[in-house]
């Protein structure tokens, strides 16, 4: 039984390492002397995140674009889909149903066609590309994720205890505002920054969206990429990376629990 | 996509007028309703109308009504554009599904910090944008990438990998993979080791276990699964455009192309209906198959 | 405890209608001051619906419910002011002991001293008075009941209510916790309704007790009255072990009725009222039933069988006798000496007081 397991368990390893490979190979690049993409790479320096640092073009993506929209798109998802949720968890209406079907059909409507649908639909309106669009546009993708998130945390609260709550004298609202929502702030602070991130990772509908001065950082990487090859785009690669990884490392610590999707 | 269920505790128990109830409720989930509407619905509602209208080179299209935009799906480049797109978006879901099971089931089972661990390294490259790990990919696979180095090392010679379906293949399975594996592990979690015990007490090899008890308990996230990366991988355009070039196009290169760059607005509005219909209808005709061998399978038991 | 004056709650008529198949009720009860009442009964019965009801977490389709002189089924469950102990404690995970204690006494806008010293106090009698500063994670299930009684009886209901408390604790906590919520009741003095399906603490604990069955009261009594004269067959079988035994009245003379049972047997019953005519069922307890060891002369309702299965129990056996005529009796004896004698197979002599044969409805 254990040489199947040791099977079992190196092929974990592989699966593993296909997954981590290429990130391994941008991160090693990014350190690279030369201005070859060689990994391993040949003589390690931090000149390629010394020139990063220095293009206004990537900053001005980085933080005045990627971050204040994924920023905006995470607070307005949050308030969206978490009031989407709350209604249909714990009420009932005619049509809710549906609209659980309804309320996440984003996750299924290819991002190619919604990024196309958008950029038509804003030309038509007269709006030019825009941080709003932007937001606008991920606040779409994303908000699915939460309605999700929140009504998984809200499924799994305990009726009993907000029963106790209301049976010491709180009214209904209160006992929720009071016992059940502080117990879905798990629920709440991940779906923040899993708003966060969608946003912040975007390009497909970003690629539609985006204009000259609102442009995304994956946008912009996936121009230098195509029209100017050097290792700086493995620095600026290894930013997203490192951001992301130290955000889910984060979320991970602060819970303690998975987060599921 | 899992259902969301409900509690017993409904904020509208126990001795509240009914028309409150529902009013209450309502007005919680119109705000989103009336986003998916303004924001979903009418621009592809939009785009529909859009792909009946004449290609205009001066404005945006004319409004003529015309079907000439399908008609081009009959020429043999659409043709083959849908046909490899639905091959590619098959081939990376196989893929998918070989791969991830292991993991998901790894997953499932795993406890304490060796299941945070794992959870992470998958979670953050699934984080990460698609960019980057088509970048990652394009790096390895160049002519004087790792992987042409191992092979030379290994005595095969330096080989093309990259501007192939393999390459695309490859790279759409990295991005789409945690896709599969999410819903599955959520499936695979609900199985209690109970049963897998019970299977190999009465006889079961690990194969066995797999094909009778997690296999079919676990079909839920599978399709849940197979059907996102189905939905993701035919409608990519980043990876196919890094990885493939100009050899692997993809029904997504063709819409940036139409509409962004040939401003063929009403032939880029027909090819994303073009690729709902592929989409959605190769599924559609999927899960009817697949329901249909569950129930022949249940019969013939 | 004392079953005289105006009763604390008085539940009348009380129908509850889940589906067009599934209706519970009519109940009807009342509960005294200082009362200990439980709520008896399978799954399914009805007792916790009917507390919920109380509570307020139910609407009534028919039927009212009174605390003292105020309609409680017309009040918010938020105002009702009847403490609910829950079943898994719903206990509030992320508050202290001391912040879930005094939860209800902040909503109450209750001066923060007089909050300080009520909880302190509660916190004392529960025998949790420094684990104030703990979070429920952090306790055993025992301790965890305690917070969650002195959470229900800080707000100084009227009537406590409790659902089943403790169906989630172990044998030996069970019995320690039973004690111990004896004794809080007794010191406290407060009206208390308790659902449970665990007749052995039904008996333990109440002034008196209602059994349920399929949503309707089969009999309230005290624990006595309900053990020894059981109303029905049901109450008698679900209340400890019962022999029933189907007969026909042959006579009856100045309180006792004389029961043909099977070809050959005739048995002798204490029967203080009118007697009844025709078919009845008898009920007789395995531990009533004495064995009628050679030497020893019962005068009464002797009867032959053979001995099947001997069960040791430690303290009792119990025996599976089969009479002459197709009637199946479970007796227990205590394991003594002599008990020691009995072996599969053999015949042996039984007796029964006739105080102890009763008699059912038919």
């Amino acid at each position: 039984m254990s040489r199947g397991r040791a099977v079992f368990g190196s092929a974990i390893v592989l699966i593993y390492g296909f997954i981590l490979l290429p990130l391994v190979v941008i991160v090693g690049v990014s350190f690279n002397a030369g201005s070859l993409f060689d990994f391993p790479p040949k003589g390690l320096s931090l000149r390629w995140y010394d020139a990063l640092f220095a293009q206004s073009s990537f900053l001005h993506a980085f933080l005045d674009v990627s971050v204040t929209v994924g920023v905006a798109t995470a607070l307005a998802a949050t308030l969206l889909g978490g009031l989407a949720a709350i209604a249909l968890v714990r009420f009932r209406f005619p049509g809710r149903g549906f609209l659980e079907a309804f309320f996440l059909t984003p996750l299924v409507v290819p991002h190619i066609l919604l990024g196309a649908a958008l950029y038509l639909y804003f030309a038509r309106l007269g709006l030019s590309a825009s941080l709003t669009t932007l937001v606008i546009s991920h606040v779409l993708i994303a908000t699915p994720y939460v309605v999700r998130n929140v009504a998984a945390g809200l499924v799994g609260l305990d009726p009993a205890i907000e029963e106790a709550a209301v049976n010491l004298g709180a009214s209904r609202l209160r006992a929720f505002l009071r016992v059940a929502l502080p117990q879905i702030r798990y629920s709440v602070v991940s779906s923040l920054v899993f708003a966060f991130i969608v946003s912040f990772s975007d390009i497909n509908v970003a690629l539609f969206v985006s204009g000259p001065d609102t442009t995304t950082l994956p946008v912009y990487l996936f121009s230098q990429v195509q029209w100017q090859s050097d290792p700086s785009i493995a620095a600026a690669s290894t930013v997203q990376i490192v951001l992301v990884a130290l955000v889910v490392a984060g979320l991970q610590k602060t819970f303690r629990a998975r987060i599921g999707m | 996509m899992t259902a969301i269920s409900h509690t017993a505790a409904s904020l509208d128990d126990a001795g509240e007028p009914r028309a409150r109830i529902a009013s209450w409720g309502t007005l919680l989930a119109a705000p989103y309703a009336l986003y998916l509407v303004l924001v979903l619905l009418v621009p592809l509602g939009i785009v529909t109308v859009y792909s009946f209208f004449t290609y205009s080179t001066t404005g945006v299209a004319l409004p003529v009504l015309t079907l000439r935009n399908y008609a081009q799906l009959a020429d043999p480049y659409f043709l083959r554009l849908i046909g490899r797109t639905a091959g590619i978006a098959l081939k990376t879901t196989a893929i998918c599904v070989v791969l991830g099971y292991p993991l998901a089931y790894a997953l499932a089972r795993a406890k304490g910090a060796l299941a945070s661990l794992g959870f992470f390294l998958l979670l953050t490259p699934l984080m990460v944008s698609p960019v980057v790990r088509a970048l990652g990919w394009y790096v390895l696979l160049d002519r004087n990438g790792l992987v042409n180095t191992v092979l030379v090392a290994c005595g095969a010679g330096r080989q093309q990998l990259l501007f192939s379906e393999p390459a695309v293949l490859v790279g759409l399975s990295h991005l789409l993979l945690p896709f599969m594996v999410l819903p599955l592990v959520a499936s695979i979690e609900r199985i209690p080791p109970s049963l897998e015990e019970a299977a190999r007490n009465l006889g079961a090899s690990p194969l066995g276990v797999f094909r009778k008890v997690i296999l079919p308990l676990s079909l839920p996230g599978l399709i849940s699964g197979a059907v996102l990366v189905y939905v993701e991988s035919a409608s990519a355009y980043v990876l196919p455009a890094l990885l493939g070039g100009r050899f692997v196009r993809m029904i997504g290169n063709e819409v940036y192309d139409a509409l962004l760059v040939s401003y063929n607005v009403p032939q880029a509005a027909m090819l994303t209906v073009a690729l709902v219909v592929v989409t959605i209808g190769i599924l559609g005709a999927s899960m009817a198959l697949a329901r249909r061998a569950i129930a022949v399978g249940r019969a013939s038991r | 405890m004392r079953a005289d004056g105006a009763p604390d709650l008085r539940v009348e008529g009380l129908v509850k209608r889940y589906a067009p198949q599934v209706t519970i009720g009519p109940i009807s009860f009342e509960v005294y001051p200082g009362e200990y009442l439980s709520l008896l009964g399978p799954s399914g019965c009805g007792k916790t619906t009917t507390l919920r009801c109380i509570a307020g977490f139910e609407e009534l389709t028919a039927g009212t419910i009174h605390l003292g002189d105020v309609r409680l089924d017309r009040q918010p469950a938020h105002k009702r002011n009847v403490g609910l102990v829950f079943q898994n404690y719903a206990l509030f995970p992320h508050l202290t002991v001391y912040e879930n204690v005094a939860f209800g006494l902040r909503l109450a806008r209750v001066d923060r001293r007089e909050i300080d010293r009520r909880v302190g106090a509660m916190l004392e009698l529960v025998g949790l008075g420094d684990a104030c500063r703990r979070l429920p994670a952090q306790l055993s299930g025992g301790q965890q009941q305690r917070v969650a009684i002195a959470r229900a009886v800080v707000m100084e209901p009227r009537v406590i209510l409790f659902d089943e408390p403790l169906s989630n604790l172990d044998l030996k906590l069970r019995l320690q916790m039973r004690r111990e919520l004896r004794e809080l009741q007794r010191r406290l003095g407060k009206t208390t309704i308790y659902v449970t399906h665990d007749q052995a603490e039904a008996l333990a604990l109440s002034d008196r007790i209602a059994v349920l069955s399929h949503g309707r009261i089969e009999q309230i009594g005290s624990p006595r009255e309900i053990y020894e004269r059981p109303a029905s067959a049901f109450v008698a079988d679900f209340i400890g072990t019962a022999n029933l035994v189907r007969g026909e009245v042959l006579g009856a003379v100045e309180g006792r009725l004389t029961v043909a049972v099977g070809e050959t047997l005739r048995l002798i019953a204490e029967w203080p009222g009118p007697a009844p005519r025709g078919a009845l069922t008898l009920m007789l307890r395995p531990e009533r039933i004495r064995i009628d060891w050679p030497g020893s002369e019962a005068a009464e309702n002797r009867f032959t069988g053979t001995l099947g299965d001997i069960v040791y129990l430690g303290e009792d056996v119990s025996l599976t006798v089969q009479l002459d005529g197709a009637v199946e009796l479970m007796v227990t004896a205590k394991s003594d000496a002599r008990s020691r004698t009995l072996v599969p197979g053999a015949r042996v002599a039984l007796s029964a007081e006739p105080a102890d044969l009763h008699v059912l409805a038919p």
